[in-house]
């Protein structure tokens, strides 16, 4: 029925999208494409996959966002009774959840629905379904057999008489299958569906997987971007209730479409590095379309292809896209020079075409690329909007709640399912945990605990180990002679204090070409070199990317990489020469400062990915664990992996000679192993859980039967929308570091907590969520907290607090790197030291 | 109506493309023909012939309407505007409205249209229904155009599984002669010509039968009488309107501002970024030079060649960089924005940084890097 456009085999080309598009459409594109529930705002139709209770987003593949049935805890006895920590003074907290109320004896009832004779198109199930909207009430969701009803029918079996348009009878028998209690994973996923439709109701627009309202954007004109507030939601069962979980979002638009971008991208570099260019651009961004309401990933451009290219109809006819977007939409495409874009889709199902084509003016832009994040102007004058400082945030969120409460068709819906909100946020206590004192050199530092900072309180302090540099290179343009020589004179003041005995270096003029680099590198660096120093006058990647490469992999020595433009401010020269010299020396494997760490014969192991999204060929895991007590030593390797690979094969193997390294280093293995591991994906838990987990377990009893340390693997997430606010002189502020929460806002079937462990200038802090998935530690949560936050003060290139353990951050600097600029494992001889730094 | 339900039992005689889209495409074309302002649906269900003429450019306002409203709220959300829509306002304005009422009564909303359509709905209408429904379509809302199509009975014999009607709710469906003689009657009365076509060829060798579904293009012979007709009629409001939909437009000053504040200050970007480069060209990096000359042509390719004359010239002052209000005019995006200068100058009065006898954008570069 109902022109089944299905995409069919294309003869040259991809097919345009949303041929399924349209109103009434059917094409199987869509369908599978995105879920049910917004097709119809109406009657809610939940997508077959609902027999094993997943819902999805809206382009989201994943099928478990929030990572529900994941119940770690129940395996953790000393957890049981209590998961909660009492160390530290009691601050008030509010914060951006919502319970959700339901009348009593709420339940969600479901139905099998089944047809005789058999009817196979589900729009004519739901139709003759719904002939019976007075036995089965308005309120109804089905997806053509699963039906959900806010209501118990009289009968478990109810039967049921319809006829088709042509007059056939057809039996529909209505069985009752479940009573669904509110806090069953298929409720709060039913949950997460109406509030999103609350949101559509509201006439916000769906982008990606929030909602933003269109009617009132920020404009910055001068880089032509736009701004959407928005918001996210997600509703779940948390320790004692089931809450809204609601969020300001920001959507930064662009004002110009993709073939605006190309033009300009045109102008800047020319025809000779135009394509590479644009694919360094463009390559995956989202874009909208002018014509229908989804987005896309660019993930490849045609250039051999242009809107006058044709593709196969499913009627077998050929149509050129200017054909086709005129008679679809009315839409007359000017450039008729210009390439196809490709995006694949992610989901196949059936003969559904692996990509579809778009036309570059026929896309908007959405977000930011790489290279307008580093755009520092920019991005100032885009945090002036999205930085919203606390009090500001929840003003925000109360008008998106306000306008919940105010519209009455909103509130219509969720009466009819019984359902409602509290419209003020949760308030509780969390718990400041005392300050970390900051050893350097046999000296105790305390510091302001408000700024999260000790650069001030250990400058011109010894290191707790200094190398030295007797031997190292300094190379530089001629342009840059002078600020080579200011940064050595600066060098010379600032080190000696620091206890960094240093010498002169080889000063190595070069061209400024890529080549002339390699070729000095190749004949100068010898073995006894400390470290390579090279000033660049540009921040060329290209550049940069062979120096590492070199330096990291064929000859392995530490290398220090700083743009001229760094160094040119008389004003800062000191301040950088300061932080040059710290970072140099971690990276020759110095050690800078210290906190207590009160466990012994403990190794810490941090983990971290890198997804190579351009090429999204390579995923890099970063693998950090620490070699001495202090824990101010480490030992870093990466796993390289190509796409199909699994990544825990290659962590395991770094885990086996850490263990190795760390023994070697301390005469014995450590009895204590913890494992912070950051970069699992929403839904990933599971997956991590009992395939990762069981991995690390294998690998120690490899090492030896009688060696059975504890393990603790704690999972990591920054981005987590949870906001907590300090209820403080009748104001909201940012809660102070050290901030702990593990109650009301955590779930209870995790051995959860929060610490907000950095400061930020400006917005609001991001909590960091901490989920201890595995633990026979024994310890109290108090003290797996107290590690936690310790381990946040350990990261040698900043002289503060940071959002997450050291070992995290050091893994993903790593990944980082080997994925950006050296895309294979380095030197395994760099590996006792933070060269990446 | 579902159209999914009528197509599925012309196994026999099968429409390519399915009659529903020679249906819609008919009333497009008629659309593209007669590019009518105002456009309303009777009995638009789920939206579908208004989601297509959306794209429609001459259509300024569409309104639908229906005696059922879940059908319409079901898809009504494809009637939004998209998010592209705000971030490139368009010069036309859109206005989308779908009211909830029976075609037996009369609203005022409904006056003032240029094109009415009903589109496989007198079937579905009763008896006393049908009675009124000339009176309100021709004699009240009495639209320049009105296309009424419906079910020819004579073709049924082609579609075998078909007992009685086409559809369980079809109150009746007429043969080519009963439904001529009522639009012949209905034109008459209210004073429109009326032609009749169809879509859906029989097969050959049975013309005779004619189009599977017809139509009556009806054309009122008098030219509006004008607004004094409107008003002597009764203004109480019986619709309930369930869904209203205003496109950003660039006819709203609000969007003009915008996107005027948008385009000069980033014209002016251009400019002075391409001032910059042109003072640093005199700088001794050969990569630099070599590089960036030949992309400025491009670049003023795109932009359109720009006549710039003496006094039009941007300059650098101190800290701060002028760039004259006239040179950025002469640039044809803001040009056609504005269309006069007088208007330029209004539209971006306290809202972009200008020199202080307001002929010149000032940025201030002290702080760049």
């Amino acid at each position: 029925p109902q022109h089944p456009q299905q995409l069919q085999q294309l003869q040259q080309l991809h097919v345009p999208p949303a041929l399924a598009e349209e109103p009434g459409g059917y094409g199987r594109l869509r369908s599978c494409e995105t879920p049910m529930q917004e097709r119809r705002p109406e009657g809610l139709q939940v997508s077959s996959g609902l027999q094993d209770l997943s819902l999805r987003d809206r382009g989201g593949r994943r099928r478990d966002f929030h990572d529900l049935g994941v119940n770690t805890r129940q395996a953790m006895v000393h957890v049981q009774e209590s998961k909660t920590g009492i160390s530290g003074k009691i601050i008030k907290l509010t914060t951006n959840h919502f319970r959700l109320t339901s009348r009593p004896q709420w339940a969600l009832y479901q139905y099998h629905v089944g047809y005789s004779p058999e009817m196979e198109a589900r729009r004519l199930r739901s139709a003759l379904l719904f002939q019976h909207e007075e036995t089965i009430g308005k309120t109804h969701a089905f997806d053509g057999s699963i039906l959900f009803l806010p209501k118990k029918l009289e009968n478990k079996v109810t039967e049921l008489f319809s006829r088709t348009r042509n007059g056939e009878d057809v039996k529909i028998t209505v069985t009752l299958t479940n009573e669904l209690p509110p806090t069953s994973p298929t409720c709060l996923q039913f949950y997460n569906i109406i509030f999103r439709r609350l949101l559509k109701m509201l006439n916000l627009q769906q982008i990606g997987r929030n909602y933003y309202n269109p009617s009132d954007p920020v404009s910055i004109p001068n880089h032509r971007l736009m701004v959407w507030l928005g918001f996210t939601s997600s509703i779940l069962q948390y320790e004692e209730n089931i809450m809204l979980c609601a969020d300001v979002s920001h959507k930064v638009l662009r004002g110009e479409t993709v073939l605006d971008t190309m033009h300009s991208l045109h102008s800047q570099v020319g025809e000779e590095r135009f394509r590479d260019t644009c694919a360094k651009e463009l390559i995956g961004l989202i874009v909208l379309t002018k014509y229908n309401n989804r987005t896309y990933r660019i993930d490849d451009i045609d250039w051999d292809n242009n809107p006058k290219s044709t593709f196969r109809k499913s009627d077998g006819t050929e149509m050129s896209f200017v054909e086709y977007y005129k008679k679809q939409y009315n839409i007359e495409i000017s450039d008729w020079m210009q390439p196809v874009l490709i995006s694949q889709m992610k989901r196949k199902r059936g003969n559904i075409q692996g990509s579809v084509a778009l036309i570059p003016e026929l896309c908007s832009l959405t977000g930011l690329t790489d290279k307008m994040r580093n755009d520092f102007n920019m991005m100032k004058d885009l945090a002036i909007h999205t930085r919203l400082p606390p009090e500001q945030r929840q003003r925000e969120l109360g008008r998106l709640l306000n306008y919940i409460q105010k519209d009455d068709n909103v509130q219509k819906e969720l009466r009819n399912w019984g359902l409602s909100f509290d419209y003020k946020s949760v308030s509780f206590t969390g718990r400041v945990v005392q300050g970390e004192k900051i050893f350097q050199s046999g000296t105790m530092f305390d510091y302001n605990p408000q700024f999260a900072d000790w650069t001030k309180e250990t400058r011109g302090v010894p290191l707790i180990r200094s190398v030295p540099m007797d031997s190292w290179l300094l190379i530089y343009t001629r342009r840059n002679y002078d600020v080579a020589n200011t940064l050595l004179q600066s060098l010379f003041k600032v080190t000696p204090s620091m206890g960094i005995r240093m010498n002169r270096p080889n000063m190595i003029e070069v061209d400024d070409r890529t080549e002339a680099y390699l070729r000095v590198l190749q004949q100068r660096v010898t073995p006894d070199i400390n470290i390579v120093f090279c000033i660049l006058s540009s921040s060329r990647k290209d550049k940069y990317d062979a120096i590492k490469k070199y330096l990291c992999t064929d000859c392995p020595i530490p290398s220090q990489c700083v743009l001229a433009r760094t160094l040119s401010k008389p004003q800062t020269i000191m301040t950088v020469a300061t932080k040059i010299a710290l970072q140099m020396n971690c990276k020759m494997g110095g050690e800078l400062w210290s906190v207590e760490i009160p466990l012994k014969q403990v190794m810490i192991v941090g983990i971290d990915c890198y997804h190579d999204t351009i090429s999204g060929k390579q995923s890099i895991a970063g693998f950090v664990a620490s070699l001495n007590q202090t824990v101010t030593r480490w030992f870093s390797r990466c796993v390289v992996q190509s796409r199909g690979q699994e990544l825990v094969d290659g962590i395991k193997a770094c885990l086996q000679t850490a263990l190795r390294n760390w023994s070697k280093w301390n005469k014995c293995l450590p009895s204590r192993i913890f494992v912070y591991r950051d970069g699992v994906g929403d839904g990933q838990l599971n997956t991590l859980v009992n395939y990762e987990v069981p991995q690390f377990l294998d690998c120690l009893k490899s090492i030896g039967t009688d060696y059975s340390p504890r393990l603790t693997v704690i999972v990591v997430k920054k981005r987590v929308g949870a906001r907590f606010f300090a209820e403080i002189g009748g104001g909201l502020k940012n809660p102070p570091p050290g901030t702990v929460v593990d109650t009301v806002v955590t779930r209870p079937e995790w051995y959860d907590f929060f610490i907000v462990s950095q400061t930020v200038k400006n917005g609001c802090v991001a909590p960091t969520h901490y989920n201890v998935v595995y633990d026979t530690s024994q310890l109290k949560p108090d003290h797996v907290q107290r590690l936690t936050y310790k381990l946040c003060h350990m990261y040698y290139n900043w002289s503060g607090i940071i959002r997450v353990p050291a070992p995290c951050q050091y893994a993903h600097k790593l990944a980082f790197l080997v994925g950006q600029s050296i895309h294979r494992e380095p030197n395994l001889m760099l590996s006792d030291r933070l060269y990446y730094l | 109506m579902d159209k999914s339900l009528q197509e599925e039992f012309t196994q026999i005689v099968k429409f390519e493309p399915p009659l529903y889209k020679q249906r819609y495409q008919f009333v497009k074309d008629l659309v593209e023909k007669y590019k009518p302002k105002k456009v309303a649906d009777l009995g638009c269900a789920d939206c579908s012939l208004l989601w297509m003429l959306k794209f429609c450019s001459c259509i300024e306002v569409l309104a639908g309407l229906d005696i059922c409203a879940n059908v319409m709220k079901e898809k009504m959300h494809t009637l939004s505007p998209l998010p592209v829509d705000y971030l490139q306002p368009s010069e036309r304005s859109l206005t989308v409205t779908l009211h909830h009422g029976s075609v037996a009564h009369k609203d005022p909303c409904m006056l003032g249209f240029d094109l009415v359509t009903c589109i496989e709905l007198i079937e579905h209408l009763e008896e006393s229904e049908l009675e009124k429904f000339p009176e309100v379509v021709f004699g009240f809302m009495a639209p320049s155009i009105v296309v009424i199509s419906t079910p020819n009975s004579e073709f049924n014999s082609l579609l075998p599984r078909v007992m009685l009607y086409r559809h369980p709710d079809h109150k009746f469906e007429w043969s080519q002669a009963q439904f001529q003689s009522w639009a012949l009657e209905t034109a008459r009365c209210y004073d429109y010509s009326v032609e009749f076509t169809g879509v859906g060829h029989p097969p050959t060798g049975m013309e005779k039968v004619g189009f599977c579904t017809q139509i009556g293009v009806f054309i009122r012979k008098n030219p509006r009488t004008g607004e004094s007709v409107q008003s002597e009629k009764p203004m109480e409001a019986v619709y309930k309107t369930v869904f209203k939909a205003v496109y950003p437009s660039l006819k709203d000053e609000k969007y003009l501002q915008n996107a005027v504040i948008n385009e000069v200050i980033f014209t002016a970007q251009i400019i002075k970024h391409r001032l910059m480069s042109k003072r640093e060209e005199y700088d001794d990096d050969p990569e630099r030079k070599s590089k960036f000359q030949p992309s400025m042509d491009c670049f003023s390719d795109y932009l359109g060649k720009l006549v710039v004359e003496k006094n039009m010239e941007p300059f650098v002052s101190g800290n701060e960089v002028y760039i004259p209000l006239t040179t950025i005019f002469s640039f044809p995006k803001v040009n056609r924005l504005c269309g006069t200068f007088e208007k330029l100058c209004k539209l971006i009065a306290g809202k972009v940084t200008l020199s202080s006898d307001g002929s010149a954008v000032v940025f201030n570069i002290e702080h760049e890097d």
